[in-house]
């Protein structure tokens, strides 16, 4: 369970969000360009640092202005799929994914094992020893979902992950994600700017405004005004 | 077969082509001509008779070690100081920027000069390492330091655009993922700088090689000690011409190797993302 | 039709022309280039004192075929000689490098005595000059520091011979910072373990000077080993005298070998020096001749008799330099 509040001032605007995120909900950031989304994502993962707010993680606090707790980004156990998938690419498929698990220093059998599950659940498993330099925009973004998973991480952050997919690996895709998250039973981020994957995918939306969410709700109550249509 | 004017429109056409192919041969034919003059005016024979003589072993031997020696401590502190550089921002930061662009743009003579009055051993540094019995003017040490005056630009401003150029968001992801700072640079950063990074260095190691302006400066001219293959070319044109050339020659092989060694590198490193 | 001409006719006129310009300019440089051999005949004719030094010389670094570089300003010795065209008015004098100092001097008494006449003079060391000579610079006089090279350039046609006379002599002498940092008290300290000092190459008219002065201190005073250990303590080997005085004068090494003429016109208060006796010394004679090549044989003679007259002579002397016996 996810509990957030941040305050951070922007060069436009200052950013102020309350954010909670039950177990195995899929909570989708909706919102014109320059609103603060990756920001958002960016404060969480503790790339970025908010001015003032706390953010608690299953009773943890990751970070705490008033008490100045601030947990260092290596150690917050969130999976964070950046924008413009980011699949290393001198590294294989399987070396990619287990590149968390490593930098943890997980043992090595455990870490094969978890390598092959997770490459299974996102249907990459044939191209395991290929160089992610070398995969499609699409692949690649499995790669890194696959990859933020196999971490076992506490929460799931994924930033645009649909628009370099075509609408069949969307939609499976879509499905993984949505099974994983549940099967895990930990809160998932997504911010997207589509009307229609927030509606396949989305268990409540926030659509978010010049820094402050201006509605909140299910996605088949989104209100279209203010939306950008799916492209 | 009947042989028809050309139309204007293919006559200037022509001209271009003509026009091409002289300017790419002068040029071409410039830059080569010298060095294919060097090959001509010796013997085969000569040449490997005198590759046993002294002068030209220990030549050989002596810039070949010190050039090596040079690029290892550029890369070695190069690297980190590339790396910190490109990703941070700190009060003087152009500065630094600028001067390590410097001896690319000082003259050699100059250079040499300037180390010498520094670390000379009545120089503003050098006399005091003189008080604790340190010497570094006349040494290999400072044929040492003199190339890596001159050349670490090479590798430094290559590794410093290296590492700008390099999506941050490769670094950030690892550090998500739960990677410390010293293993994404060595399973992140430095894999995918690889490439250029290598052609950086050789670039380095031809530059430290051909050295001589600084070095005969603040170095001086010793067989063995400082006399290297560049200062041992010079010296050679006015007293043992053999030599000179014989020289001359293992340098053009050596640079030529280079030459190749980059184009192969430059090759591997734009098949990678 | 039209499209061939355009492409490959274009392309097969233009390899044609280049290969005709290779050919042409390969046929050239083989005519004009000398066998490879005869620069080492030359280079070993000139080093008579070094095959009598080897002998001495066992075990310090061999110096044969070394001629270390200016320290001055590196691309001294060879430079590009000034473009000037020979003319009647302007002599390009090649000039051993021990006369830069007083070379300014001559030039203004020599365009003094012979109004419209102006020298323009390439000062470096004289083995250089040699191999500029040899390799087509273009000079009307030369003035070489040594007695065997001005042979071999004569042996190769290059003076005309009649014209070739001597023109001043020089002693080597011991030149120390004015601070003697070494503490440099006499000729057997050179010796000492740890000095630095500072000497031409062997093929520099100096160097061979040094080792041949070097040499009969060795036989007459102070033994081989005093010898093997100065040579020990040398720490580069420069291309032209200027370079050694240089050295010293920076106080970079302890001490350096020059000619007389150096210390003598140093300004007061750089330099010390120590004297080698007239007995062990080698006294360098320099010789002045006109070249073949020059474009005006009477300015060139013009400039040799002004060299050799009363008005030269006393401006040699008054720079250190020896009247020739």
């Amino acid at each position: 369970m996810l509990k957030a509040h941040l305050h951070k001032q922007l060069r436009d605007f200052p950013l102020d969000l309350k954010i909670q995120a039950n177990p195995g909900e899929i909570l989708v950031l909706m919102g014109e360009n320059g609103a603060g989304k990756s920001t958002v994502l960016n404060m969480l993962s503790g790339l970025l640092n908010p001015d003032t707010g706390s953010i608690r993680l299953n009773g943890k606090p990751l970070f705490e202005s008033a008490s100045g707790v601030v947990v260092p980004v290596e150690s917050r156990n969130i999976g964070y799929v950046l924008q413009n998938s980011t699949a290393f690419p001198h590294l294989s498929v399987s070396e990619n994914v287990a590149y968390g698990m490593k930098a943890r220093h997980i043992h090595k059998d455990r870490i094969a094992q978890q390598v092959d599950h997770w490459m299974e659940l996102m249907d990459i498993k044939n191209l395991a020893d290929v160089k992610a330099g070398k995969l499609s925009g699409g692949q690649k973004q499995r790669v890194a979902i696959a990859r933020a998973l196999a971490i076992g991480p506490e929460l799931m952050m994924l930033d645009e992950p649909f628009t370099a997919l075509d609408t069949e690996s969307r939609q499976s895709v879509q499905d993984a994600v949505c099974t994983c998250v549940s099967d895990l039973q930990i809160p998932c981020l997504v911010v997207t700017h589509r009307v229609f994957d927030a509606r396949e995918i989305g268990d409540r939306v926030i659509l978010l405004n010049r820094g402050v969410s201006c509605w909140e709700g299910l996605p088949s109550d989104m209100p279209d005004a203010g939306i950008q249509s799916p492209s | 077969m009947t042989f028809s004017f050309p139309e204007p429109d293919n006559y200037r056409r022509t001209l271009t082509t003509i026009g091409a192919i002289v300017l790419i041969a002068s040029v071409t034919l410039y830059l080569a001509l010298p060095v294919v003059a060097l090959f001509f005016r010796t013997t085969p024979e000569l040449f490997i008779s005198s590759l046993c003589d002294p002068a030209v072993t220990s030549a050989l031997w002596l810039s070949l070690s010190t050039s090596v020696i040079s690029l290892g401590i550029v890369i070695l502190v190069g690297t980190p100081f590339a790396y910190v550089h490109s990703r941070n921002t700190y009060p003087g930061k152009i500065i630094v920027d600028t001067l390590i662009d410097l001896p690319l743009v000082l003259p050699p003579a100059v250079a040499g000069m300037a180390l010498l009055v520094l670390y000379g051993r009545v120089g503003l540094v050098g006399r005091y390492l003189d008080m604790f019995g340190i010497t570094l003017a006349f040494t290999t040490l400072a044929v040492i330091m003199a190339q890596i005056f001159v050349a670490s630009p090479f590798y430094l401003r290559q590794a410093k655009s290296l590492f700008e150029q390099l999506d941050p968001s490769y670094e950030k992801t690892a550090r998500t993922l739960g990677a410390s700072p010293l293993r994404i640079f060595m399973t992140i950063t430095l894999p995918l700088t690889a490439g250029g990074l290598v052609s950086g260095a050789v670039m380095t190691f031809g530059r430290a090689l051909g050295e001589f302006g600084a070095t005969i400066m603040f170095a001086g001219n010793l067989p063995g000690v400082t006399q290297t293959m560049p200062l041992s070319v010079y010296v050679g044109m006015q007293g043992n011409f053999n030599i000179g050339l014989t020289i001359s020659i293992l340098l053009v092989i050596i640079s030529f190797t280079i030459m190749i060694a980059v184009r192969f590198l430059a090759g591997r490193e734009g098949r990678h993302a | 039709m039209q499209k061939l001409w355009n492409d490959k006719y274009s392309v097969y006129i233009c390899i044609a022309c280049l290969l005709l310009c290779a050919g042409l300019v390969a046929g050239c440089t083989t005519s004009t280039s000398q066998p490879a051999t005869t620069p080492v005949a030359t280079a070993s004719a000139t080093q008579p004192a070094t095959p009598a030094l080897s002998g001495t010389l066992a075990g310090t670094p061999a110096p044969v075929n070394v001629v270390p570089a200016t320290t001055t300003a590196a691309p001294v010795t060879v430079k590009p000689v000034p473009t000037y065209t020979p003319s009647e008015k302007t002599l390009i004098v090649f000039t051993a490098a021990s006369l830069t100092g007083v070379s300014k001097d001559l030039g203004k008494e020599f365009s003094a005595m012979y109004p419209g006449r102006t020298v323009v003079f390439n000062l470096d060391g004289t083995q250089a000059l040699k191999t500029q000579v040899e390799n087509g610079a273009y000079a009307d006089v030369f003035i070489s520091a040594s007695n065997s090279y001005t042979n071999t350039l004569k042996g190769e046609g290059f003076f005309i011979n009649s014209t070739v006379k001597p023109l001043t002599t020089n002693y080597v002498t011991v030149i120390l910072p004015a601070s003697n940092p070494g503490n440099i008290k006499s000729l057997s300290d050179l010796a000492t373990p740890g000095k630095k000092i500072a000497m031409a190459a062997s093929n520099v008219p100096i160097g061979t000077a040094s080792y041949a002065a070097l040499a009969n201190l060795a036989k007459s005073t102070y033994g081989q080993d005093w010898n093997k250990s100065v040579f020990s303590n040398v720490v580069s080997y420069e291309t032209s005298e200027p370079a050694v005085a240089t050295k010293v004068s920076l106080g970079e090494v302890d001490a350096g070998l020059v000619y007389e003429s150096t210390y003598a016109a140093a300004p007061a208060g750089t330099l010390t020096a120590i004297t080698i006796p007239k007995a062990d010394n080698y006294l360098q004679t320099y010789t002045i001749g006109v070249m073949k090549q020059t474009g005006s044989t009477s300015t060139a003679q013009e400039f040799e008799d002004f060299m050799l007259s009363t008005i030269g002579q006393q401006t040699l002397k008054d720079y250190g330099f020896r009247p020739v016996s």
